[in-house]
């Protein structure tokens, strides 16, 4: 089992210290920003089972870039730009997925897994299968501008693209999301109806 | 006409938000930490060389030289298998990652090889994540341990105790943990030795030394923790934190309503205008749904009388609807989770299930139903729970608890 050395620094020396290896640095790293890149790849993804090792992915390439990183206060949005990256690769890997799955359902591997057992996990699923028909462009800007709730800069750096870019994905999207929920009457209702979500969680 | 970017907002804070509610968070992240973690140590480890720390490494060399004499002299009583542990005094082995119930009354002890051993106080919720030759991982989910942890012959002992949001590092010590999941209230406080905790809203790792304890809590996310000298019987962590709202210093809202409140997600200053509005008569005037969405924001900031009052209200004003099905199923959780009223519990969901036989809580509510029977000591009726759920749903979240009834 693993247990680093304890780090205790500012955040220049943090980032020295990954540099240098210093294993309390990395675990320090993980636990500040962890939560964050979890929420963006799950934004982006919905509820997938591979999530952590998506995780672990976005972190392990952000240790192998470090040495590019020169300003600790971008850290957060470089983490971003990250797990933009890896979820735009697992969406490629569920579509080739999807494709092996007509022809050879046995290695169709992990499946994206959302039971409907309650109403807010069936709109989950409903608002995951309408984002994977968005051409995977429009779908990241849609779901950091609107699930993650990031502002338009913010979305625009975390996909390495200009402002005026991120608006036209943007507005594809919105168009295409809408049309889609229109179609379906669980998401219809949810999109009239606000946030009264019936959000329960096992204890 | 409202523009379809505002909309647009709020229908993804609310995915947002049941994304958090649908997802094992925490448990994700902690699965990735300890591979990336490995993985950083084994890159790093890879590229040391002579380099600029030639000498460092030169002295390394050296040690490790004469640790390889020394780890083989000390190999008879080193085992490298890890640690087992058994379950109660019927000494059944325990699996990790299996549910660990505390009795409804009485202590639930679990006894580790090397010596150790974690008392589970009524109704407290544990799994061993995982063991190794020096330690365990353990999850307290809900409820009170008292862990005693043996100190290492040789090496350090590397035990950790994970409670929502905090972790306690143990090396060799005797201490009371205590966790409530509904506020994520944590408290701690050591016998013997010293443990480490650490937690998303805390600043650093706070070491607690023998004869102190800290409480905690990450609702209140500017508290800062309290450490107090004297040590006396740490009860459950039950009363309310401080409110965040009043404790903040920023202005209420006086001028929006609960409903838009509500509407705009901020749950827990909705409830706080509907008491200020006479939420009895907020009750008795507001419509199906957004009595279920006041209970539901009342049972999520510890207001469990409230949404009990807006429950029964609903079902009482508005029968037959499927909004008051609802609220049956929401009153069992709350007479489970919250009032530890088992027999109530079961009612509750057995009402859901009669009301609504395909209702889109048919999955959870069998589950929980399941639950509180076998809480309420009827294992007759958790065995035909466990039995038809796992029928229906043989992979749902239930499954292994359902199995673990049938193997009795």
């Amino acid at each position: 089992m693993l247990t680093p050395l304890t780090f205790v620094g500012d955040e220049h020396a943090l980032l020295q210290a990954l540099r240098d290896g210093h294993p309390g640095a990395a675990a320090v790293f993980y636990d500040q920003h962890a939560a964050h890149v979890s929420r963006t790849l799950r934004s982006a993804l919905g509820a997938d089972e591979e999530i952590p090792d998506l995780l672990q992915e976005v972190f392990i390439r952000a240790i192998d870039g470090i040495g590019k990183l020169r300003e600790i206060d971008r850290i957060g949005g470089w983490l971003t730009t990250i797990a933009i990256f890896v979820a735009r690769a697992q969406i490629r890997r569920r579509a080739r997925r999807s494709w092996l799955r007509t022809f050879s359902p046995e290695h169709a591997g992990p499946q994206h897994l959302i039971q409907p057992s309650s109403e807010a996990r069936a709109a989950l699923r409903e608002v995951y299968d309408v984002l994977g028909q968005i051409p995977v462009d429009e779908r990241m800007a849609f779901a950091l501008r609107y699930i993650e709730g990031m502002t338009l800069p913010d979305a625009a750096e975390a996909c390495e693209t200009s402002l005026a870019t991120l608006k036209r994905r943007l507005s594809r999207a919105e168009k295409r999301f809408l049309e889609a929920a229109s179609k379906r009457p669980v998401l219809e209702h949810w999109l009239q109806e606000g946030t009264r979500w019936n959000v329960q969680k096992r204890s | 006409m409202e523009r379809p970017e505002a909309k647009l907002a709020e229908f993804g804070s609310a995915v947002r938000e049941a994304l958090a509610a649908e997802t094992e968070t925490a448990e994700e992240i902690r699965q990735a930490r300890a591979g990336f973690l490995h993985e950083f140590a084994a890159r790093h480890g890879a590229h040391a060389g002579w380099g600029h720390r030639g000498t460092a490494n030169r002295w390394r060399i050296l040690l490790l030289a004469g640790a390889t004499v020394a780890g083989a002299v000390a190999l008879w009583t080193y085992t490298d298998r890890p640690i087992s542990f058994q379950v109660d005094a019927s000494g059944a082995p325990g699996k990790t990652g299996d549910l660990v119930y505390g009795a409804p009354q009485g202590l639930v002890p679990l006894r580790f090889s090397e010596g150790s051993s974690v008392i589970l106080h009524e109704s407290t919720r544990l799994r061993v994540l995982a063991t190794d030759p020096r330690g365990a991982r353990m999850l307290i989910e809900d409820g009170t341990v008292d862990a005693s942890i043996v100190s290492a012959r040789i090496g350090k002992k590397h035990w950790n105790f994970e409670a929502g949001p905090f972790q306690v590092q143990v090396t060799g010590t005797r201490f009371t943990l205590s966790y409530r999941a509904l506020d994520q209230s944590f408290a701690l406080a050591t016998h013997e030795g010293q443990v480490v905790v650490s937690g998303a809203c805390l600043d650093a790792p706070t070491p607690v030394a023998a004869g102190s304890r800290i409480d905690l809590t990450c609702l209140a996310r500017r508290a800062p923790p309290t450490q107090t000298a004297s040590l006396s019987a740490l009860p459950l962590p039950g009363h309310a934190s401080a409110d965040p709202v009043a404790s903040s210093g920023k202005p209420t809202r006086n001028a929006q309503t609960w409903r838009e409140l509500l509407a705009t997600g901020r749950l827990q200053e909705a409830v706080h205008a509907a008491e200020r509005a006479d939420f009895d008569r907020v009750c008795q005037t507001a419509g199906a749904k957004d009595l279920l969405a006041l209970a539901d924001a009342a049972r999520l900031f510890a207001r469990p009388s409230r949404a009990v009052t807006a429950l029964r209200v609903l079902r009482q004003r508005f029968p037959s609807s499927a909004e008051a099905s609802t609220a049956a199923f929401a009153l069992g959780r709350i007479a489970f989770e919250q009032k530890r009223a088992y027999p109530e519990a079961v009612d509750w969901f057995a009402t859901y299930l009669r009301e609504q036989p395909s209702g889109p809580l048919h999955g959870d509510c069998v589950g929980r139903l399941m639950e509180a029977r076998l809480r309420a000591g009827d294992q007759s009726g958790a065995h035909l729970d466990a039995e038809q759920y796992l029928r229906r749903f043989p992979e749902g979240p239930y499954a292994s608890e359902a199995r673990g009834i049938l193997a009795k």
